[in-house]
């Protein structure tokens, strides 16, 4: 057989491209399972990356933004390049950005560092003119340029109202931690967390990054105009009144919906950092939760209601009043130091007879249906609100070491005693509706996976009867109208009662010069939509809580009956007779 | 046997055709890994492509959650209480008091009631959804593709 001419090239060159295939399948095989070689790819594929969940929005009953997110900037400069110094901060500097912060950073960066933050939380304005000056220097050829200037985009905290409902929401740090308020109460699902992670930079891989949940948006019980009016009233009764201080609660009491709650001082939550100043010394950020005090005569409601419910008293009880009453071997004597004669219990209501209600808890009632009363209405426990830093106030009771028999007198009229405004708002809630107790609350509803998710109604006890509650609500509105206080307006029934509280030296004794006065009540009558707690401390312009704080409690209410569309008495009954 | 040498002899291809035959298989091998190496280069680039355009997805998505926080909280500081009643006030109007308000029977009147942020039809997110092209070995691909298919409910 003859073989043909080119045989030997063709199986040369077959031999050729064979052996080149499996070169190249070998050389494969060895690169992709090289450790060293997997490392270097792994190294040059994986990045550090930074991811910022938003934080949750905080919105008021309607749907008013009282918490959201902005964006600022994180600046950051990479020193592997070798940026030219002088032209950076210049640039900084042109921008509007504190030279003294970016250097006091530099001074700090170690010797071998790759990568500085030059500053952070950098307004959207100026960072943009830093980006527009790195982009007109781009490509500069005496390597003045910025390029080594970099931008790192997050959010930070914003307040639309600023010192609104401060109290209550509370306000967030630089390093997303919420203090105070909602926002410490609620960090957890407010704060999306940030996550700092290696992510695959192969863009075949992109779908392996991770999802960072925002944080959930929630929604307050507050009424934006409610508070903004309450916050008005406030303000405008410090001036009025000469009081050092004042706090004034609005609560549904038919579901524990915080309406409205405002103390002062209070801060503009944008500027956080000025917290030691508004709130210097023991200043408490929110009164209405974290100050306990003796109430004085307000308290006297949950004595009679107490009273009432065990049947130790009936509204026509008739009381013949001398002017004191011994109680523990203590005389004990009515605020004018009068004695007021014979007096059924609604009298003893309305002229706020300190000499009857220590006859009624110490001889009607006794120790041991009194205090039980008093724990039943939640006193010397905290309410348990959903709000940080709330104090418990200290309800003593027989066989502590501090309890003296003549408290059982005292602790009747709210002196010896101590509460918050939202404990006695608590406490009141039972006598406005129908006897049951209900949980104060802010959060309405909170955003879970875009659906809302309403705070149910909670009864948090019953310490008296509806039969009681009704009873006593009369009593209190019918005093109300027979001294003709300054707390009614025209049109509506209402229900409430003064307290002007003398003030405990913290060695002993009480404050001969000043008062707390406070107000609280609750309509309409017969159906109550808002309780009222209204508390001067220390007004100088009158002692007397009939003079100082019943007006307040009435240009809220007048305020309130506008904002909640309540009619009229007349005008709701006879809607209601249709 | 003679006969059987005849036939042998003529059904034998030439010996350069042998040799051609066997160097066409030999470079067979290098064509098929070239095709092989084709497709996956193509579905490579398919993937890179379709991976880039979900980070830059992803980059836009994020500047526009920045964007929205922006506008949102802008919004909520020009419509603030103070700010709506600084402008209220400016085109003469006053808060209501109690006697200028005349209240009427409205029947079927629903008063104003608290906000409702749900979002309306709002499901899940979905996992993002990878053909299984992207992630299947060719054995799988093969064997799905010799796999009978089936069909739900096969009543005759």
């Amino acid at each position: 057989m003859k073989r043909q001419p080119h045989t030997g090239r063709y199986l040369i060159a077959a031999f050729l491209l064979a052996a080149l295939g499996i070169g190249i399948l070998v050389q494969i095989v060895r690169i992709q399972n090289s450790p060293e070689v997997a490392g270097v790819i792994n190294q040059g594929t994986q990045i550090w990356k930074d991811f910022f969940p938003p934080r949750g929005e905080i919105y008021d009953r309607h749907g008013s933004l009282l918490a959201g997110n902005k964006t600022v900037y994180e600046i950051g400069l990479d020193l592997t390049v070798k940026p030219d110094m002088p032209t950076v901060l210049l640039a900084l500097q042109m921008s509007g950005i504190d030279l003294d912060e970016v250097n006091y950073r530099i001074s700090l960066a170690p010797a071998n560092a790759e990568y500085i933050i030059l500053d952070d939380f950098i307004s959207v304005d100026k960072a943009e003119k830093l980006m527009a000056l790195q982009k007109a220097a781009h490509g500069d050829p005496t390597g003045k340029n910025l390029d080594a200037v970099y931008f790192k985009a997050h959010y930070a905290r914003s307040y639309p109202e600023n010192d609104l409902a401060s109290n209550v929401l509370g306000f967030v740090t630089e390093d997303n931690h919420g203090y105070m308020g909602i926002e410490e109460k609620y960090d957890n699902i407010l704060a999306g967390i940030p996550v700092r992670m290696l992510v695959p930079a192969d863009p075949r891989r992109a779908t392996e990054y991770p999802t960072i949940p925002p944080g959930e948006t929630i929604i307050l019980t507050i009424d934006r105009e409610i508070q903004a009016s309450v916050e008005n009233i406030l303000d405008q009764a410090l001036v009025t009144t000469g009081a050092s201080s004042g706090t004034i609660v609005v609560m549904d009491p038919r579901t524990g919906e915080i309406l409205a709650m405002s103390s002062t001082p209070r801060m503009n939550l944008n500027d956080y950092q000025s917290i030691s100043t508004v709130f210097s010394g023991e200043t408490p950020f929110n009164r209405a939760i974290s100050e306990a005090y003796e109430p004085g005569s307000v308290a006297k409601i949950l004595t009679m209601a107490g009273a009432l419910d065990s049947g130790a008293v009936q509204p026509g009880t008739v009381f013949f009043d001398t002017g004191s009453i011994l109680v523990g071997g203590f005389r004990i004597v009515n605020w004018d130091g009068g004695a007021w004669g014979y007096q059924d219990m609604t009298g003893c209501l309305a002229n706020s007879l300190n000499v009857c209600l220590a006859w009624v808890s110490s001889t009607q009632m006794g120790s041991d249906s009194f205090y039980s009363y008093m724990q039943r209405f939640g006193l010397g426990h905290a309410t348990g609100i959903d709000l940080a830093q709330e104090t418990t106030g200290r309800l003593k009771l027989p066989g502590d070491s501090d309890w003296y028999p003549v408290e059982l007198g005292t602790n009747a009229f709210g002196q010896g005693v101590s509460v918050t405004p939202i404990q006695m708002v608590m406490a009141a809630s039972a006598i406005a509706n129908d006897g049951q107790m209900v949980y104060p609350h802010v959060l309405y509803a909170q955003i879970v996976d875009g659906k809302q998710i309403n705070t149910k109604t909670q009864i948090v006890g019953t310490p008296i009867s509806a039969n009681t509650a009704h009873t006593l609500t009369e009593m209190l509105a019918n005093g109300l109208e027979t001294e003709s206080s300054a707390a009614l307006i025209p049109g509506y029934r209402i229900a409430g009662k003064t307290g002007t509280a003398q003030i405990p030296l913290p060695g002993g004794g009480y404050d001969q010069n000043d008062v707390n006065a406070t107000f609280i009540g609750w309509g309409p009558v017969d159906d109550p939509r808002f309780i009222v707690y209204v508390w001067l401390e220390k007004p100088q312009s009158n002692k007397a809580a009939s003079v100082v704080a019943a007006p307040i409690f009435k240009q809220v209410i007048e305020k309130l009956v506008v904002l909640m569309d309540i009619p009229p008495d007349a005008v709701r009954l006879q809607m209601i007779g249709r | 046997m003679n006969n059987v040498t005849q036939i042998v002899q003529k059904v034998r291809q030439a010996p350069w055709r042998v040799q051609r035959q066997w160097i066409g298989l030999f470079l067979l091998a290098p064509v098929l890994m070239a095709m092989v190496a084709g497709i996956y280069l193509n579905v490579t680039v398919r993937a890179t492509v379709a991976g880039r355009e979900i980070q830059i997805m992803r980059n836009e998505i994020t500047a526009n959650q920045h964007i929205n926080a922006d506008l949102e909280t802008q919004l909520a500081g020009l419509i603030s209480f103070e700010d709506m009643q600084q402008r209220a006030e400016s085109m003469g109007f006053q808060p209501a008091s109690l006697d200028d308000i005349t209240y009427v029977d409205v029947p079927e009147y629903v008063a104003q009631s608290a906000v409702d942020l749900s979002t309306p039809g709002v499901t899940k997110p979905a996992a993002p959804v990878i053909l299984p092209a992207y992630t299947e070995s060719w054995f799988d691909y093969f064997m799905n593709q010799q796999a009978p298919s089936t069909s739900a409910g096969g009543q005759p």
